[in-house]
């Protein structure tokens, strides 16, 4: 391993380089929808974002539940053509997800690379940070995206379409959604940032939606992708895994029961990648394909992550031993060490 | 089958430079109710259309020709979605009018983005909106938007160009080097009770005037814009809640310390 180069370096230069894309890419890819790369993206980039290269999947899942099947089903019209744009659209989604499975969240999506970009400033201003959550936590939380997703993004649009709700919750996801708000206002767009007094669910909404994400960005400069845990994006992927061509893999050793590297290297706290002894394909639900579990881990091969069948990445006791090195000059690197090691310096004491 | 009407009222007054018009007659619709034509018919009234060349262009650059009934047009299903230009026009000989409207109509997916229809020259003379709202958006009150003036396909520089309400604003600039004007559509509505939606329809239009030798163009783009929502929505409001939010998080982060820290 080159003394700088790592996997997580590579990851956060490709976060970079999808963030501006699909943030600011419309430039070159056009304004309109249309001029959209594939309307179904199997990440967090916002339509609300009007400069934006790609919008996801969760945005036309809503609508055409609103205004296709909803509207079918209230109306005794064809089922059939009610459906049918959401095949259209998840057929969409699947053509991308097979590529890079879950990895859309680890590397891709816009949200979850501003979370790990807090993270470190997190880290950097010398705040403590939860290296991992407790097992109860994380048992609790995973539920809730599942909840928001057959919810926010499939129950309420749909009810709303068949006339049970109001408009207002047509798209209740989005209105919740903080890569709405971040990514418009990268753009200079502070135009989603409001409480809305039209009405109780709008004033609910916008309340929520504002308070999610404060909360979010406190939360991230200390707790290691707090929205991820809960994006019903993440359940999306997590139903359709199975058939991704990128997937992490275990060949488990009887060590892999002890040292749990892998598990307090995860960002999503998977303990089951240190746990599970049986599982060859143990990407997990909550995975996002990082491949912080394999740069952790110090045996030979036991992670690996697997194009197909053909091995990407593996883990090394060569690679571990310096990317634990890496890591730990990482860390020991922050602005208050700075300002400690300069005020000790003589003559750089400010009067 | 079902028809809706576009019932938004312009003044005659509204309509400085051209004969023709786009109006309609009936009670105004709130936005939501224009909103959900979901590919239907859609009636346009078009005043002193009489004699009128009337075109609708779809989003896949195809037009159809379209009859003046009872001082309006029918817009038929076309099935496919996207912006459709109506388009009118009446020839003087001296002197050609025309008036354009662009219309977002749901159907099944055209597949072809507004840019093609607002790069296309429809007409000698005409105002293109650079851009047009985005599928699914549309004009709304303090807003800036901006068009291009152009003749013959050609951007035209140092031309005033008015921008009229159906509210009563009036507004006037003159086109740069590329043909190009922006206006800040005026919040104009009358009556808007801050904090509460309002969900009323208002026109503007954009007008300009070009001569080449003896003859005269006059040219219209008409519009419909909504209440800004600004009225309703609060960003202040919404920068304290962030803040509460930031505030909270900085909390349970803090009590998390005792028990997940490392």
């Amino acid at each position: 391993m080159n003394s700088i180069l790592n996997l997580s370096l590579l990851r956060k230069l490709v976060q970079i380089g999808a963030f501006v894309f699909f943030v600011y890419g419309g430039l070159v890819t056009g304004y309109y929808l249309e001029d959209k790369i594939s309307r179904s993206l199997p990440a967090l980039s916002c339509a609300y974002d009007h400069q934006g290269a790609d919008l996801c999947t969760l945005i036309p899942i809503q609508h055409q539940m609103d205004h296709r099947l909803g509207e079918a089903i209230a109306n005794g019209g064809n089922l059939m053509m009610g459906i049918m744009p959401t095949l259209i659209t998840l057929g969409t989604f699947l053509l991308l997800f097979v590529v890079l499975n879950k990895a859309f969240c680890g590397w891709i999506c816009p949200l979850g690379s501003f979370q790990e970009i807090l993270q470190i400033i997190g880290q950097k201003l010398g705040l403590r940070r939860h290296e991992s959550l407790s097992e109860n936590l994380v048992e609790r939380i995973r539920p809730v995206k599942w909840f928001i997703l057959l919810l926010l993004v499939f129950a309420f649009p749909l009810l709303t379409g068949m006339g049970m709700l109001n408009h207002d919750l047509g798209d209740p996801f989005c209105r919740i959604c903080p890569s709405r708000i971040l990514t418009t206002l990268a753009t200079g767009d502070s135009s989603q940032i409001y409480l809305d007094t039209a009405n109780t669910t709008t004033i609910v909404t916008s309340l929520l939606a504002d308070f999610l994400f404060g909360l979010m960005i406190a939360l991230a400069l200390t707790v290691r992708q707090p929205f991820c845990r809960i994006c019903p994006m993440l359940a999306m992927h997590a139903v359709f895994r199975k058939i991704g061509l990128l997937r992490l893999v275990k060949n488990a050793t009887p060590r892999c029961d002890r040292c749990g590297l892998c598990a307090k290297a995860c960002p999503m706290d998977i303990r089951e990648i240190h746990t599970d002894m049986e599982s060859r394909n143990v990407t997990f639900e909550d995975c996002t394909l990082c491949g912080r579990c394999v740069e952790f881990c110090p045996d030979q091969d036991v992670l690996q992550l697997k194009y197909t069948r053909f091995p990407v990445f593996s883990s090394s006791p060569h690679y571990f031993k310096q990317r634990k090195k890496q890591q730990s000059q990482w860390q020991k690197r922050t602005l208050i060490g700075w300002f400690r090691k300069r005020s000790a310096i003589p003559g750089t004491e400010s009067s | 089958m079902y028809r809706r009407l576009l019932a938004v009222v312009i003044s005659a007054s509204f309509l400085p430079l051209t004969g023709i018009s786009f109006a309609a007659d009936g009670e105004s619709l709130p936005a939501e109710a224009a909103h959900n034509h979901r590919g239907g018919e859609k009636r346009i009234i078009l005043e002193n259309g009489e004699d009128a060349v009337i075109t609708l262009w779809k989003p896949d650059l195809t037009t159809e020709p379209l009859t003046l009934e009872h001082g309006g047009v029918t817009l038929p299903k076309t099935g496919m979605d996207n912006y459709h230009v109506i388009l009118a026009e009446k020839d003087w000989g001296d002197h050609k009018e025309v008036v354009i409207r662009y219309e977002y109509r749901h159907g099944p997916p055209s597949k072809q983005s507004p840019s093609r229809l607002t790069a296309q020259q429809k007409t000698e003379f005409e105002i293109v909106p650079a851009p047009i709202p985005r599928e699914h958006y549309r004009y709304h009150s303090q807003q800036r938007w901006g068009f291009v003036v152009r003749f013959e396909g050609q951007p035209v520089g140092g031309l005033e160009v008015e921008l009229q309400t159906s509210n009563g604003s009036h507004l006037s600039v003159t086109s740069d080097a590329e043909g190009r004007v922006e206006f800040l559509i005026p919040d104009d509505f009358p009556g808007v009770v801050k904090g509460e939606r309002d969900r009323r329809l208002g026109q503007f239009s954009v007008s300009s005037e070009y001569h080449q030798g003896d003859r005269r163009y006059t040219t219209q783009l008409s519009a419909d814009y909504r209440v800004s929502p600004s009225h309703w929505q609060s960003t202040r409001l919404g920068l304290l809640i962030v803040g509460f939010g930031f505030i909270a998080g900085s909390v349970i982060g803090r009590v998390k310390k005792g028990g997940d820290g490392k």
